[in-house]
This record gives structure tokens, C-alpha cells and sequence, in this order.
């Protein structure tokens, strides 16, 4: 059965995943369910295998007299990977590794510091994890006990992409000279408008904030906290005008919004390479490799489970091989480690000089923090909080209140303070049932070393708030949404120093007020600022995904599932995007 | 204490520690001795005689070795069946236990070898040590970069391409947070990064061990820490030397990947084997630009095979004394004791090489290489 599950999905995935940057995102949906439905399909046979073999697999076949029996062993082998989610274009060598080694490789996905954090505190069933960047993991001892087995198996360097048109205009015509402080200097001018994947739970996005700071300290060697230029910090900010949590994304939003609101994009350069080939931009993106601030991404892939140390070793050598080093250089455009790769594809052949990597928790935790509750455009956002009676099923309104106090807690964890309510955040509490009720405001003040407690208080207040809502009654989720942007703009009209954005929170189906057709028509009718609004949706209970799915779309945002993630990690990812 | 009391104390240690841990560094394919074992014991008539199984943990330096086919068929043909698991060279010592453990460990270096040892006294079981291969401790690097070395004082060069590289003055240049670019003649990578050499994560490996000890060696004037409190103190001017480095790969190819794959902007200066060097130039064409320096003095590194019973010492014979393993191990890159078949494998691979080797230091007491690894993992951690 397995393996039958095995060629069908190498036969579906084939002709959807081709080389091109386009088609990813929408057969990736329809991969995952057959991929979910495969490694369940897996996972029955591995059990029932594994209780009969006893043990886990030998790297030395036991031989037996049945020829078939040891090749069915061969072909049930299977690799969890943990993988960042740069590395999901990769996803047709699943077939080719199959087809080399016998093993069927089963990827989840994770940005690279909630990742880590799941290899770190061994809360991944994972047996290998492969990041873009592990220098995070394994410059902590306790990461480094978790890695068995480890290979570089690729390489591709942060760049910076400029619209090719914008290039004269920001006097980087010798791309020679261009530094991180260029970069800097672009974007606090105002004419650099980048993109660039969320420095607090990003490798690209925290690497370009250590670019900066390097290249403004101009210290020779690893840098430390001490080292950090805050007001060079908050200058490159003040381009950051696309914010995101994974490149695809960004893509699709770049896309878009390229020579509008964003003339730039901070990425691998496997990604922005891919993206001038693919034929969507308005028009080509220039790669500037600043001088002496090259991070690459080297793509070590890390052995987690000691039991599965031979199929390891087979997917191992099998991507170190040619053939897929010439794959993944030609299809991805990430750079081969293997030099008999080398003509699959031709890369810019300067000399890359690399910033060394700081091992500096200190240096970390600092940037991140003043990232987050500092520098990054505040967050101004409406909770739309349904509290209808329904509400009151299961576990439900438990845990609303527990995500709300989590978000207005103190979890320090690597991606727990990028989940909680950070400094000059502004938010609105927008209850609804039947009717839409009135907000409430709360404002969280800058925590001064002399006058912590102020802003304790503030997240104390949000916490009681939680635990005093009342569920009860219909569901008027449009009219509440619908009032939530209207009141988000009416702020941001006020006030344009914020990220605004609506976090709708519902188990329902819309019972009250307008439908979904009629939302579509006043929405239509919306001013454009307010239609550029995020309208992010949770859902829980019997919530219909596919409504939601619309209404999160039509406005830019993004729809999540607390059926299948808990509510803490929806709020981490959701913020990921603010 | 004063240099004379030191260099008394150095001859002392020296002089008690003996043969078990310093070793001449020729005729390696000579076993060592080790806790009053004989190595060479010899077993007679191979043929007919009931193959051995054997289990073992290796070092990711042999694992090529060991996974050739030539290897395991010599190997089969003398009675072996082995089954072998690769692990650290500094988690060995801990698998170490009084039964059951692995019938050999192959570690990447003499300090773990002597780890082992120590770890086998404390459990009553006695490990003994082959040594069929060595290769000095090299610094893999760019001619542009040996150039700038030339220019400023430090390297010369050796018939056949590669340089020498006067390491007292190498360390004292790095010691002063030089940068590349305030060096003379320095326009082919004038960069603003400190000059410094780098290694994988000394905490972790046997070859950030040994650079550790050439570069103590260096700030020692010269000479090998001699007792606990030259070796605290040398250590902690070293650990410098590492930890503005940044970030350090913990597994032994690491460093040299990083010089191969991504190159001078990464690596102008990586501390490896010279196997590493040898064998990649057998298997792949070298960049024209990739040269070998050979610090002046350096570390031979051994390639110690530990036998931890009976059993296994046939395997370490056999291994230190048949021709055609010994021949597949220079295609390795290792040395042997035949000096001339290096050669011949060097000028296969087109590479320069230092051939003779005049100026090797010993690598420190496991008790002080073990004082002075602590010394900056305490240092880096801070």
C-alpha cells in the first residue's frame, strides 16, 4: 500500500510542481492532503513493519532468503524532516530521492526560529532538520547534542534585489560598492522600499539587521550586543514597507505591490534569481551583494533520530551526488557544494566576502527585542472576539481566553515574545454576538527600565479583560469584521505611524446581520486604504473554513485553523505578518 | 615559577608521560605501545580460520576509508566482518564501558585516542593503539593570500607551490587584531576582516584541538605549556583566537566545505588536515587558486586505531601492516612511512606539498591539551 502511495504521489507531484516560481503556492494545497493522506498511509505500515523487524533499521540489510521481503524493507523507509520554509520549492526531489534510495522523505515546515526552538526543547518527532541557516541550533550546546550527522548540501547567499528601473535612481550603479550601509542609507532616504521576511523569526530577516550593524560598527570580527547602532537599525527600518512571515508569501504580495509601495526585496538568492525567471514582475530585480555582508545559507541537513541513521546515510549521498546537485542548481538556483554540479547552472563569480556569524545569544535577543518592541512599525489591531453562545461548546471559550492571556503574557521563549503584545501596540477588543458590541481600548506602553510595571499593568488589564468575556447568543461575524475595518481606517486616518490590521476570532457560521454577499458589496464600497487592511480569521468549532478563506483574501490577509493548531501558534504566525 | 623551573618541569613530564603519549613521528606504521600491552603479537594462518566480528565507532575522517570496497574485501579475505558506527571523536571515551562496549574505536586524533585510554583505565579495561596513518595539521588557503603573507614577512615559499608560514609570527599578527587590509601589498582582499585562521569548534574537534595546541605552543614562547598554570594562562590568551572567529562548525569537514564550496570570501584561511586537501585534489580538480600553508612549526596528526580487547588487536595489526591497505590509505591522503608513495599521490593530485616536514612539534599531554580545552570553553562561553 505504501508503496503505491509512494508512486502516486511522485506521479501527482511531478507534472504540478514544475521548475517555474509561479505555480507553487496553490498545488502545494493540494500536495499537503496527499501527502497527509501518504504518511498516514505510511505510518500504519512502518508501525506494523517496525513491531515485526523489533528494531529500528539496520544501515546493513539483514539478509534474508525472500528477496522481496528485503526490498519491501527497502522501500517503506521513510525520513521526517523538519525543514524552513525557504526549502519548500525543493519538494519534487521527494520523487527523485524515492526513486534513488527508496526513501520517502515526509516534510513539515517551520520558520527557522520556531524550528529551532523545536529541535532545541525536543518537542519535534523529526528524524532530520534541515534549515537554511543552523548556526542558531548548533552554537547552543544543548542544539549541538540533538545533531547526530550533519552535511552542507547547498549554498545560497542573502542578496538584495532592486527593480532594475529604481537602480539609477538610488546611485547604485557600481554595484561594487554597495554595503549594508547603502542599503541603510536607501532606505532612511525613503527611495529604498524592500521586502523582507520577519527579522524576528526569519534567517534572512535577522541576518539583514546583523548586515547592518556590521557594516555600521565596521568591527573586523563577530560582533557582539554591545555592537548594536540602534539608530542605524531604525534607519534601515524605516524601508521595511512589506512585511511577511515565509518568501511565498512575500512573493505573491511583491508581486503586486512592486513600483507601488515596493521597489525592493530582501532574500536568498536562489529566491530572487527564481523570481526574475518566473515572468511575473512588473519588471527585473538587479542582485546587489553587499560588499563584506554576504550571510550564506549553507543548508545543513541534520541527523535528529539515531535510528534512522541508514537512510540517513542513503539521502545523504544521494543529494550530494551529481544528480542532484545539478537539480537543485538548475531548478533552484541554489549553489551546488558539489563542484561536479558546477556547470549546471552559472552564478556571479565576485568574491563574497561573509560576515562571520555572531554565536552572541546576547547579540540576538537584543536586535530581536529591540526589533519587536522598538524599532518595526507598532501594531495597531482590532480583535473581533466572537462571543456567541455557541462559544460556550467544548473547550472553546477556555481557549480563546488562554490564547488572549498567552498574547498578554510573559512566554520568553525564541518565538513566545514574538507571539506576545509588544510595546506601543495598540489594541482593540471588539466583542460580537447577535450584535456587534463596543470596543475596548487598550495601549501598551514602552517598558522603561525605572517603570516596568506600567507595562505589566497594561498586559494585566488585557488578561482580565479575557477572562471576563460572557458568550451568548447569535452570530453576527460580517457586520463585526465590517466594523472592525471601518474602525481600523478611521485610526489609521488619524494616525499612520501604526501597522494596522482585523484578527477575526470565530466558531460559527454567520447567523446575524449582513451575509457574506452583502459584506462583499459594502466591502467593494470601502475607500482603498481600508480595503489594504488585513483582515486576518481564526476559526474554531464548526467554522466554515472557505467563508473565511474570502473574507481573509479579499482583504490581504490570511486564514488560519485553530482545529488544527493551537490558538498560541496561530497568534505567533499571525504576527509574523503584522 | 621561573623558565628554568619550567623547562625542568617540561623535561620531567616529558620524561614520565614517554612513550605512550609522545610519540616519534616517524615510522608510524609502527603499532604504539600502550599500558605495557605487545602490539605486535602476531597470529599466524589466517586461512580457514573463522571470520571475526567485530564492532566499532569511528570518526567521520576514516568513514571514506573504511566504506571502500578494496578495504572491505582485504578486509573480508584476513576473517574480519566489521560493523562500524560513526560518532565524535570526543564522545568515544564515553562508550567506553567495563563489557559490551565497542570492540574498536578509530577516533580522528591522537588526543581522543589518549581520551580513550584514560577512559578505559578508570573502567580496569586497557585499550592499546595502532597507528597506521598520520598527516600534519596544514592551513588550506588562496595564492592571493599567500602572496599578501609574502609580502608582509610571514610565509615563503616551498618548491612545488606550496608555503611555509612562520606561525610565531602568524599568531602574534592575529594576537594584534591586524586586519587584512592594513596589511602591505594587500589590494587582492583588502577587506576589513581581522586576520585570523579558521578552524572547526574547539570544544568539538580534534583539529580545533590542535591548532589550539600550535597556537599555545606560539604564545609560549616557543615552547609547550608546561604546567597547569602556563597552560590556564597560555589558554586563555588563545581562546581569543576562537571566539572572535564567531561561529565555529562542530563537525570535522565543516571548515574545509566552507573553503571548497564558498571559499576565500568564507575561508581565507582554514585549518584542516592535509588529507582533507590531498584526498578532495584526487577526486575533483583544484581551484587554480587553492594552495597549502604549512605552519612553521606544526602538529602531526596520527590516526590512531584503539583495540579495546583481544579480539580487535588483529584488526589494528593488520591495519598498520598490510601493503594494500596502506596503499588505499594515501589515496586517502594520509601519510604512511613510505615517503616517496606520498609524493607520487601529491603530484597526482597537482598539489604542492611540504614533503619533508622539518619543523613538528608534539602534541601536548592529554591532561594539558584537556586543561586548555576547558580553559576556552570556559572563555567562549562568557
Amino acid at each position: 500500500m505504501n508503496q503505491t502511495a509512494g508512486v502516486a504521489l511522485a506521479a501527482i507531484m511531478t507534472p504540478l510542481e514544475q521548475p517555474s516560481f509561479a505555480p507553487r503556492a496553490a498545488p502545494m494545497k493540494v500536495r499537503a492532503k496527499v501527502r497527509a493522506w501518504c504518511s498516514m498511509a505510511l505510518a500504519i505500515t512502518c508501525a506494523t513493519l517496525l513491531a515485526a523487524c523489533g528494531k529500528s533499521p539496520d544501515p546493513t540489510p539483514i539478509p534474508t532468503p525472500k528477496v522481496a521481503v528485503a526490498e519491501k524493507t527497502s522501500t517503506d523507509a521513510t525520513l521526517a524532516i523538519l525543514a524552513t520554509t525557504d526549502l519548500r520549492d525543493i519538494s519534487p526531489l521527494e520523487a527523485m530521492v524515492l526513486k534513488a534510495t527508496g526513501v520517502t522523505l515526509r516534510f513539515s515546515f517551520g520558520g527557522t526560529m520556531e524550528s529551532t526552538e523545536q529541535v532545541l526543547t525536543g518537542k519535534t518527532k523529526a528524524d532530520v532538520a534541515w534549515f537554511a541557516n543552523a548556526k542558531y541550533l548548533l552554537s547552543d550546546p544543548q542544539g549541538q547534542a540533538k545533531v547526530k550527522l550533519q552535511e552542507k548540501i547547498m549554498l545560497s547567499p542573502i542578496v538584495v534585489g532592486v527593480s532594475e528601473s529604481e537602480v539609477a535612481r538610488l546611485g547604485w550603479t557600481d554595484a561594487s560598492k554597495v554595503t549594508w550601509k547603502t542599503v541603510m542609507e536607501g532606505a532612511r532616504s525613503g527611495k529604498l522600499k524592500y521586502a523582507l521576511s520577519n527579522p524576528a523569526t526569519s534567517n534572512q530577516g535577522y541576518m539583514a539587521l546583523v548586515g547592518v550593524v556590521a557594516a555600521v560598527s565596521q568591527k573586523a570580527e563577530a560582533l557582539t550586543a554591545a555592537d548594536i547602532d540602534r539608530k542605524a537599525v531604525a534607519d534601515f527600518l524605516k524601508g521595511y514597507k512589506l512585511v511577511g512571515d515565509n518568501s511565498t508569501y512575500l512573493s505573491e504580495k511583491f508581486i503586486e505591490q512592486q513600483g507601488v509601495y515596493v521597489n525592493a526585496f530582501i532574500n536568498y538568492e536562489s529566491w530572487l534569481l527564481s523570481m526574475n525567471q518566473s515572468g511575473k514582475l512588473k519588471e527585473p530585480l538587479r542582485l546587489f551583494y553587499p560588499r563584506e555582508g554576504i550571510a550564506t545559507a549553507d543548508y545543513p541537513f541534520m541527523l535528529l533520530n539515531e535510528a534512522k541513521r541508514g537512510e540517513y546515510q542513503k539521502v545523504v549521498d544521494y543529494l550530494k551526488g551529481e544528480e542532484a546537485q545539478s537539480w537543485l542548481a538548475r531548478t533552484t538556483l541554489r549553489r551546488p557544494v558539489n563542484s561536479a554540479a558546477a556547470s549546471a547552472a552559472t552564478f556571479p563569480t565576485a568574491t563574497l566576502v561573509e560576515l562571520p556569524f555572531s554565536p552572541d545569544r546576547g547579540l540576538a535577543d537584543g536586535l530581536i527585542d529591540a526589533y519587536l518592541n522598538e524599532f518595526r512599525k507598532p501594531i495597531a489591531s482590532t480583535f473581533v472576539l466572537d462571543t456567541s453562545g455557541s462559544m460556550n461548546g467544548g473547550t472553546r471559550r477556555t481557549d480563546l481566553i488562554n490564547a488572549l492571556h498567552s498574547v498578554a503574557g510573559a512566554d520568553s521563549s525564541l518565538t513566545g515574545r514574538l507571539a506576545r503584545l509588544s510595546s506601543r501596540e495598540r489594541i482593540w477588543m471588539l466583542p460580537f454576538a447577535e450584535l456587534v458590541g463596543a470596543p475596548t481600548y487598550f495601549e501598551i506602553p514602552v517598558a522603561t527600565a525605572a517603570d516596568a510595571q506600567k507595562k505589566a499593568d497594561a498586559l494585566g488589564n488585557v488578561r482580565d479583560y479575557a477572562t471576563a468575556l460572557k458568550m451568548q447568543g447569535g452570530t453576527a461575524l460580517y457586520d463585526a469584521i465590517y466594523d472592525a475595518v471601518v474602525l481600523m481606517n478611521r485610526e489609521q486616518a488619524k494616525n499612520r505611524q501604526y501597522q494596522y490590521s482585523v484578527i477575526a476570532f470565530t466558531d460559527g457560521e454567520n447567523n446575524k446581520g449582513r451575509d457574506l454577499n452583502q459584506f462583499k458589496i459594502d466591502y467593494a464600497a470601502l475607500p482603498e486604504d481600508a480595503r489594504a487592511i488585513p483582515v486576518f480569521t481564526v476559526a474554531f468549532g464548526e467554522a466554515s473554513e472557505a467563508a473565511l478563506k474570502e473574507v481573509s483574501k479579499l482583504s490581504g490577509g490570511k486564514s488560519f485553523d485553530a482545529r488544527k493548531m493551537p490558538l498560541s501558534a496561530v497568534f505567533k504566525e499571525i504576527r509574523a505578518y503584522q | 615559577m621561573n623558565r628554568t623551573a619550567k623547562a625542568i618541569v617540561t623535561v620531567v613530564l616529558l620524561a614520565t608521560l614517554g612513550g605512550a603519549v609522545f610519540f616519534a613521528l616517524r615510522g608510524t606504521q609502527q603499532e604504539q605501545l600502550a599500558n605495557g600491552q605487545n602490539p605486535t603479537l602476531r597470529l599466524p594462518g589466517l586461512r580457514g580460520m573463522q571470520t571475526v566480528e567485530l564492532s566499532g565507532v569511528i570518526a567521520l575522517d576514516v568513514e571514506p576509508f573504511f566504506k571502500d570496497s578494496r578495504v572491505t574485501k582485504v578486509l573480508i579475505d584476513n576473517g574480519f566482518k566489521l560493523n562500524v558506527t560513526r560518532i565524535g571523536s570526543r564522545d568515544m571515551a564515553q562508550r567506553v564501558v567495563q563489557a559490551g562496549g565497542p570492540d574498536f574505536m578509530f577516533p580522528s586524533g591522537i588526543v581522543a585516542a589518549n581520551q580513550i585510554l584514560e577512559a578505559a583505565k578508570r573502567v580496569n579495561q586497557t585499550g592499546t593503539q595502532y597507528t597506521p596513518f598520520y598527516t600534519p595539521m596544514v592551513i588550506a588557503s588562496w595564492k592571493p593570500i599567500a602572496g599578501i603573507l609574502q609580502a608582509n614577512g610571514l610565509a615563503t615559499p616551498l618548491t612545488g607551490g606550496a608555503f611555509s608560514v612562520d606561525l610565531a609570527k602568524l599568531v602574534a599578527l592575529m594576537q594584534a587584531k591586524t586586519r587584512w587590509k592594513d596589511m602591505k601589498a594587500s589590494t587582492a582582499f583588502d577587506v576589513n576582516k581581522s586576520v585570523l585562521v579558521s578552524t572547526t569548534d574547539v570544544r568539538k574537534s580534534n583539529s580545533g584541538a590542535m591548532y589550539l595546541a600550535l597556537a599555545a605552543y606560539a604564545l609560549n614562547n616557543n615552547e609547550l605549556p608546561g604546567d597547569r598554570a602556563t597552560a590556564e594562562q597560555v589558554a586563555k590568551k588563545a581562546a581569543d583566537l576562537f571566539k572572535r572567529q564567531g561561529y565555529q562548525e562542530n563537525y570535522v569537514n565543516g571548515n574545509f566545505d566552507d573553503y571548497v564550496a564558498i571559499g576565500i570570501g568564507k575561508t581565507p584561511m582554514a585549518f584542516i588536515y592535509e588529507n582533507q586537501m590531498i584526498a578532495f585534489a584526487l577526486s575533483k580538480p583544484v581551484a587554480a587558486e587553492m594552495t597549502l600553508l604549512y605552519p612553521n612549526p606544526t602538529i602531526v596528526n596520527k590516526v590512531v586505531f584503539v583495540a579495546m580487547n583481544e579480539r580487535s588487536k588483529r584488526l589494528g595489526e593488520l591495519l598498520t601492516t598490510n601493503a594494500e591497505l596502506l596503499n588505499i590509505g594515501l589515496e586517502y591522503g594520509f601519510r604512511t612511512s613510505d615517503g616517496a608513495a606520498f609524493l607520487q599521490k601529491a603530484q597526482a593530485a597537482k598539489l604542492g606539498v611540504d614533503e619533508k616536514l622539518n619543523h613538528l612539534i608534539d602534541p601536548p599531554s592529554f591532561e594539558t591539551m584537556s586543561l586548555m580545552i576547558d580553559v576556552v570553553t570556559r572563555e567562549m562561553s562568557q
